[in-house]
Parts: structure tokens; sequence; C-alpha cells
């Protein structure tokens, strides 16, 4: 280890330091204003929050996406470059002086003076290639700048040439002390060494004092009002990583209406019921905004913003961010948030399909804070969309959204003749089918939920339907934001279902299957729910199925969002049909597929009312599906089955296409 | 302006009846009841009078404790008090006698307005609310689309005549309009409504507390789903002859002239 010389670090730099950090740590204050939103129950646990901020903080898990290749690598350069940086600098702040010598490496500790030479590669050439990006060559949608709330100091190429001053500044200092001090390990600060045969040793000697002054004066300045630049989210990111708790991704909270209702002590007026000011989100939900990066990852993938819809849900995060730092710092002009920075048809326009959360490198959760919202404006205001509110309606009479007759719970089956098991005639049984209102009430649907009995039946499940007592498991209402209907039906259902004995609960629609799996239990039913897709996955593994090997053509399967990416059942549907593939058959995979699958258009509600802006989003699904050369079309999902069926005619394709539930494509091959 | 609007509960509108051959609804647990449609526009019409003019809504509603759904919803969506007018047989009840029962509710209110349905989804009448405004003595109107408060003695309205033609007329207050459903857009109950509504007073007043007893005017004689027929008929000939018998049976048995 080199000997550790007191170089001439002049305590004035000191004196600035601790200036820099305090006027840095008064900047800081924009982190604690998120104290003004509501608690939440959070179970946080030590080890998991470490290991959210070392991978996706420091380790940037989540900026990978194969998407977005060439930011993701820019981002890697520069990020880690800047982090190795930090650190070099900080080392350097206590060995300048001495302190913590014996622990501590020196600048000309060869491995040490490697690796940060080798940083200030790294953030340079990840300034250069977003200077390009952002100037020259612009190879995908770039980040729109946003900059509500926090400000944007500098500018988006200010703030990179900023960076470029700093790691060009950095290496000129490098170089001057090499040529003036010629340490013996120089040569391992590879860059900083070639610079300094560059000059002559006189000329290094003249400039070596200016140089070092300016590369400190600039990173000083850097860190005093780095949280008024884009370049905030360095720290913000890494807090609110660090309090994530992935298990909670995309949960909406419930709202407890019941009880509320039964509060003596409420009162109509004065309560808020959902979000209509940033004080009435709880502090993780302020904190996400405030560590939003705006790199606009979530509205290039939204299928709203990319149809020409009002909806940005980059924007949505933004202007909550502002909201808070209005409220809290007085920043920005005074407005309400629902209905003046938000308006109602961005917050319709939502799908929650969660292209935006799946994208998102920061695990911000914007469709739980849209759901939020929605709920002021339906709860609060009383302003569903106006063709929604007749589902809801509907819904509330009738117990589905189509506003179809209770009574006729069982028509689907009763007019082909089967005649299926009922629960409250069995009592016990092992598997419940839970039919869903598609597949009761909607004509294409019927034939998936008849295909399904096919199955079971095949098979010698024992199994059997609610018939009557089955009704809307809340998805739709719930995502329209009217937790009351919702949690009505949630009650209702689950009085229902705790009446019977039964094992598992099969169900061929996604958004059933989400709801009954997982928002269920926070109202007290737990159940063993199984999508259809795994449930025949199962069958056909068990050797309880054998269908007919005979799908030909160019086959392709459609992910449903609740499905995949709020479900993460990508396998099951793909290996059902798998089964009956022959082997003249060509399966082509959609380029937006898997977790970056384009929604149907029909999730959050959205089935039940049209935002006529723009493109229709099932008809762009089906213009890639078309693009695809696919023209047998796999779903499993009863949504995305009526939009796709809708899209396919809107495009005239009727004749040259199929569209099919995977419960169907294996009952008519058996 | 004080306003009274008249809701009715009624079977849905969709509601797949069945009926015995002896006239009895078989299937009474499975129909859903909601409020009559034409009613939900009258109320909506009530209040955005209210809102625009100031006043009072009052939801009234005659039946058993079922109609308490629909006076609740009234009150849930913005109505500040609701009166139900408590009888078991509300279906014997004649126009003129459901008429008399409300008039004997409200007489003692200070009323501006008796704003209903146009008819009610399950009778169709259409005569509760003209025959309401006889006995009170007030003027009225039917099928209203449109409604613009002149001043505290007047109103206009428009009214939908046949051929897609409307009419405007001046009336004097208070006055008893029957709604045309359309005239707007029906509002969402929000949850706010619905807490709001449980602070609200309901009254409840019972045929013998308004004097009336033994109301039964009215009998069904026999109920039972229309037959459903369908005829084809091949007409031959030249094609004057075919022309002939066409118009004849035009003019004869179809009597569309």
């Amino acid at each position: 280890m080199a000997e550790h010389v007191v170089h001439s670090t002049p305590t004035l730099f000191y004196v600035l330091a601790f200036v820099a950090m305090g006027y840095l740590l008064y900047n800081l204050r924009r982190l604690f204003t998120v104290q003004i939103g509501k608690a939440e129950e959070r179970p946080l646990d030590f080890f998991g929050q470490l290991y959210n901020s070392l991978s996706f903080g420091v380790g940037q898990r989540k900026v990978y996406s194969k998407r977005f290749t060439y930011a993701s690598i820019m981002h890697f350069l520069m990020g880690w470059g800047f982090i190795e940086l930090l650190f070099a600098t900080t080392v350097d702040f206590f060995t300048a002086r001495g302190w913590f010598a014996t622990y501590l490496p020196t600048m000309d500790t060869p491995w040490f003076a490697f690796l940060n030479d080798t940083g200030g590669i790294m953030l340079i050439a990840g300034v250069v290639m977003a200077l390009f990006r952002r100037h020259l060559n612009i190879p995908e949608k770039l980040p729109q700048s946003n900059f509500k709330g926090r400000g944007n100091l500098f500018g988006d190429t200010g703030i990179l040439l900023f960076l470029l001053i700093l790691g060009v500044g950095g290496f000129l200092a490098e170089a001057a002390r090499l040529a003036v001090e010629r340490p013996e390990t120089a040569q391992y600060s590879y860059i900083g060494y070639a610079i300094s045969h560059l000059l002559s040793f006189d000329t290094w000697v003249i400039m070596k004092p200016n140089l070092w002054w300016s590369h400190a004066i600039a990173s000083l300045l850097f860190i005093s009002v780095l949280p008024m630049t884009k370049m905030f989210h360095a720290l913000a990111v890494i807090i609110n990583v660090a309090l994530t708790n992935r298990k909670l991704r995309g949960h909406l909270r419930p709202m407890n209406v019941t009880a509320l209702m039964e509060d003596p002590n409420m009162d109509p007026d004065e309560i808020s019921l959902g979000v209509g000011k940033s004080s009435d989100f709880t502090w993780k939900q302020l904190l996400d905004s405030v560590a939003c990066t705006e790199c606009s990852r979530c509205s290039t993938v939204c299928p709203a913003s990319s149809t020409g819809k009002l909806l940005s849900p980059m924007k949505i995060i933004t202007d909550i961010r502002a909201d808070l730092y209005q409220n809290t710092l007085g920043f920005g002009e005074e407005s309400d948030l629902v209905g003046g920075r938000i308006s109602a048809e961005e917050l319709w326009a939502c799908t929650t399909c969660g292209a935006c959360m799946e994208e998102c490198p920061v695990l911000i959760d914007h469709v739980p804070a849209i759901t939020d919202m929605r709920r002021h404006l339906v709860l609060s205001e009383g302003m569903p969309p106006e063709q929604a509110s007749e589902s809801l309606e509907a819904t509330m009479q009738n117990g589905n959204p189509w506003g179809f007759q209770k009574a006729d719970r069982l028509k689907w089956a009763t007019d082909v003749d089967l005649d299926l098991p009922i629960l409250a005639d069995k009592k016990e049984v092992d598997v419940l089918y839970w039919v869903g209102c598609a597949g009761t009430y909607d004509p294409r649907n019927q034939g998936v939920a008849q295909s399904v009995v096919k199955i079971l039946q095949s098979a010698e499940v024992n199994f059997a339907v609610l018939g009557k007592e089955e009704t809307c498991t809340g998805d739709s209402a719930r995502r329209l934001g009217e937790e009351y209907l919702f949690e009505t039906l949630a009650q209702e259902n689950i009085a229902t279902l705790n009446s019977y004995k039964f094992n598992t609960v099969i169900t061929a629609c996604p958004h059933c299957f989400n709801t009954i799996s997982n928002e269920y239990p926070d109202f007290g039913g737990n159940y063993n729910v199984v999508h259809h897709s795994e449930f025949i996955q199962q069958l056909l593994d068990d050797g309880k199925l054998n269908p007919e090997k005979s799908l030909d053509g160019n086959v392709t399967y459609h992910d449903a969002c609740y499905l995949g990416r709020h479900n993460d059942i990508y396998d099951a549907p793909r290996n059902v049909l798998d089964s009956v593939l022959t082997e003249e058959s060509n399966y082509i995979e959609l380029e937006q597929s898997k977790s970056s699958s384009f929604c149907c258009g029909a999730g959050g509600g959205n089935m039940w009312h049209e935002d006529n802006k723009g493109d229709r989003i099932n008809v762009t699904r089906m213009e890639q599906i078309i693009d695809s050369k696919a023209d047998k079309v796999a779903t499993a999902c009863s949504f995305c089955m009526i939009m796709l069926d809708d899209a396919m005619k809107v495009k005239g394709k009727e004749d040259e296409m199929v569209i099919q539930d995977i419960a169907e494509i294996i009952a008519e091959r058996l | 302006m004080k306003i009274v609007v008249l809701v009715k509960q009624v079977f849905d509108k969709d509601s797949n009846i069945n009926v015995s051959g002896d006239g009895v609804l078989t299937n009474r647990e499975d129909l859903t009841l909601s409020t009559n449609e034409s009613d939900a526009y009258a109320l909506e019409e009530a209040l955005q009078i209210k809102e625009k003019n100031g006043g009072e809504v009052i939801v009234v509603s005659v039946g058993n404790d079922s109609v308490l759904t629909v006076i609740k919803d009234g009150l849930a969506k913005g109505a500040d008090r609701g009166l139900h007018v408590k009888i078991d047989n509300e279906e014997s009840l004649d126009a003129l006698d459901l008429a008399k029962l409300i008039h004997a509710s409200i007489k003692d209110e200070n009323i501006d307005m008796v704003l209903s349905g146009l008819q009610s989804d399950d009778k169709g009448n259409g005569q509760t609310g003209i025959l309401l405004a006889e006995l009170m003595n007030l003027s009225h109107a039917s099928l209203v689309m449109g409604t613009e408060i002149q001043d505290d003695n007047s109103i206009r309205v428009k009214r939908e005549l046949e051929g897609g033609w409307f009419q405007w007329t001046d009336l004097s207050l208070p006055t008893s309009l029957t709604i045309q459903s359309g005239i707007n857009k029906p509002r969402y109950s929000s949850l706010r409504g619905i807490m709001m509504m449980k602070k609200k007073p309901i009254d409840v007043k019972s045929a013998e507390d308004l004097g009336f007893t033994a109301l039964q005017k009215s009998k069904v004689m026999k109920m039972y789903i229309p037959e459903k027929t369908k005829e084809t008929v091949y007409i031959e000939g030249s094609v004057n002859e075919i022309v002939d018998q066409l118009m004849d049976k035009f003019a004869n048995e179809i009597k569309i002239f």
C-alpha cells in the first residue's frame, strides 16, 4: 500500500464542503414533505428493504428493460460510474487529510486508481450516449420534459453537460496531479496517466491548482443543488425502493366502507373518500411521486398514451408531486389535484393494465394512485364515466354489469341442454367452477363456459357451479373507483362461498381470478383459486385429457394483463396450446408479449365505457396481431375475447382469422 | 321552490315475468325491483331546479316497506326528505285512489311543484300526476321535455308532441308536471350522498292515518304473457292481382290506412 500523504487539500475546501452539505440538507427537505400523507399498513422487514435498496437502487436492476436497451446501457454506465466516483470522492475526503488512513486506500493505491478511472470513463461514456440520444439520434421515444413540482435546474441537456464537466474536469485534475507528483503507481490511473503526457511538466505545474479548484468547486456546487435538478432521483429512488414492499405491488387498499358507515362519529361532510388532494394519499404514494425520475417509460408503454388518449402515467405522478410540493413548500401554482392538475378524462383513460408499473425502474405504483383518485370522483362526487354509470347501476341491481336478469344465470347451460350440478344441491364438491358474468351472459363467452364444462366432464372432475347464487366479483366496479359497490359484492360472495365446502375455485376469467384470489383475502375470503389455464395444464399433465394434436397454421397467444402482468401466469396457457399444436404448425410469439403485452383495452372498467380520443386500443392490438401474420389467436380472458373479437370485425378479418379461448381449443379436440 | 317528486317502485324493465294459469306471478323472488324509469328523470329535474333556484325536494312513494329503497335512493341523490305513504295493497289501487292518497299526504305542505314520471313501467296509466293536479287545483302539463322557471309564479315547459314536434308553454305555479324519460341525465348516487341520506328524515303515513280505509277499487282479473304469433302468407298471381290483394290486406287486416 502506498504511503499516506496529507496532500495539499486546503482547509478552505472543507469549509466550502460543509456549506455545500448544509445546502444539500436544506434541499433535502423535499423528502420530508411526504409526512402530510396518511399512514399505511406496510409491513417492512429489514433484510427485504436492504435487498431492495441494493438490488433496485444501487444495482439498478429494473433499469434494464429489453424495450429500452440503449437507455439501459446508457444509464448503467452513468449510474455505476457516478456511484463509483461518489465512493472515490468520499474516500478521498478523508484520506486527503490522513483520516482513517490505516483503513482506506489512497488515490494512488493501484486497484483504487484503476477503479476510479474506470468509473470516470463510464460516466463520460454514458453522458456522451445520453447527449447523442437526446440530440443526434433519437432511437426511441424520449422523455417528455414534464418537470412539475421540483423544477429542473440546468435542464435536461444542462445537467448532462454538468456531469461531463465533472468527469472531464476530474481527469484533468488527476492528470495534473500525476504529472506533478509522479507517484510510482501513476499508470494505474490509466486515463489520467495518458492525459498527463499531453502537456509539458511546467504547464501542468501552472495549471494544477486551477484545475483542482475548478473541479472542487464544480463538485460542491453539484452536490449542493442536486435535489433541485433531475439528479435528485439518485437519492430519492434509493429511499423509495428501500421502503417498497414488493408483495403489495398494485395492491388496492380496502376502504372498509361498511365499518365507516356504522361509525357514529363519521361526518359525511368532512370525510375524504378516495383521493382528491395530495394529503389524501399515503406517505408511500407521495414518496413514489418524489422518486419519479421522469424517464417516461411508463407513458411510452401505456396503451392509453400510445393510442392518443389524454392519459400519461408519468404526468399523473409528477402532478401528484407538484401538488405535494405546492401544499408543503409553496412551489408553483395553487390548484386542485383532481379536477385541476389532473382531469377526470385522464383518470378514466387508464385500463389498469399495469404496463407502467411493470416498466417503472423505481417501483412506482401508478395504478393504485389512479384508482384512489377515481374513488374520489365516484364516491365523493358521484361522477363515474357516463356510460359506466349504467353498468355500475346494473351491477348493483342485477349483480352483473350487463344488467341481465339474475334469474337467467344458468341460461347459457340450459339453452344447450347442459344439466349442471349446483353447489346449493351438492353442498360439498372438489371443484367450484366460477363462471363469471361474461361466461354467463356474453354470447361469445358462453361458448367458453360450455367448453370448460366439457373439459371438466371429460376429465371426470367432481365439480359444481353456483348458479343463481353467483354475482359479479366487483372487479370492474372496484377499478372504476366504486369501492362501496365492490365491498358489498365481495361480502356477499364471500358469505356464499364460506357456506359451502370445496377445495378449489376455478375460473376462465382472469379478472374474477385476480379479485377472488388476491383481493377477497382482505375481506375474509381465503380460497385456493386456480385459473382455467393452469387447471387445464394440470389435467393434461396428469393424463386426464388427451386432446387431438390438430392445431395447425400460424398460431399466437395474446397475454391478458390480469393473468400475465398482474399474476405472473405466462407459461400455463402456452403449454396448453402447445399440447395440441401439430408438427407443421407455426407458433408465433407477438412482439409485445408476456410482461410487455399490450392491453386489449377492457381492463379497469373500460369494458363499460369508451374513450373516443385517438385510436381504439383493441384495434391497435389487433393490428399488431395482423402484422405478426398469425391467423389463429388464442386468449385466456373473457374481456380480451370480447375486445379482440370486436376488433377483428372492425378490421374485416372475420373470414381469415379465428379467435378462441384455450378452453375452446382443447374442448373441440377431445 | 318546494318540489314534491312522486317515485314508484316497479319490477325491472327487463324482468322475465312468469305467470301461472290463474294469473299469479310465480317468480316474484327472482325479480329485481327498481325506480320507475321516468320517475328517475323527474327526480333529477327536481334536483336541478333546486340547485338553480334553491328550495327543497321531497320524495314521495306509496307502497309497502320495500319502497323505502327508492325513497332512500332519492335522498342519496340529493332530495331533502322522504315521505312513505304506507299501504300493503298498492297494486290494487286505481289511479284516482292513488292520487287521493297522495293528495291527503301532501296537502298540508305549501308546495310549488309536483314532478312525476310520465307513466309507470308496470301499469302505464299515466294519470296520477294529472289527477293530483285536479285534486289540488294545480296547473299541469304532461310529456314534459324541458323546464325553465320564469319567476316565483310561473314556469315555462317544453312538451313533446307527436311527429317530432315540441311545444313551449307557460304555466302558473303551483303546477304538476309529468316528465318524459330523456329530459336530463340522472345522476349517480355517490357514497357521500348515501352517507348523508342516513341523516335525512323519512316521514311515514299510513292510509288509515290519512283517513282512508278499505281502498280497493280495481282487481286484477287475469294476467298472462302475450302470445307471440307469426303467420306467413304467400300471395300469388299477376302483379296487379298481388297489388290488389296486398292493398286489401293493408286496409282490412293490418288496418294501416
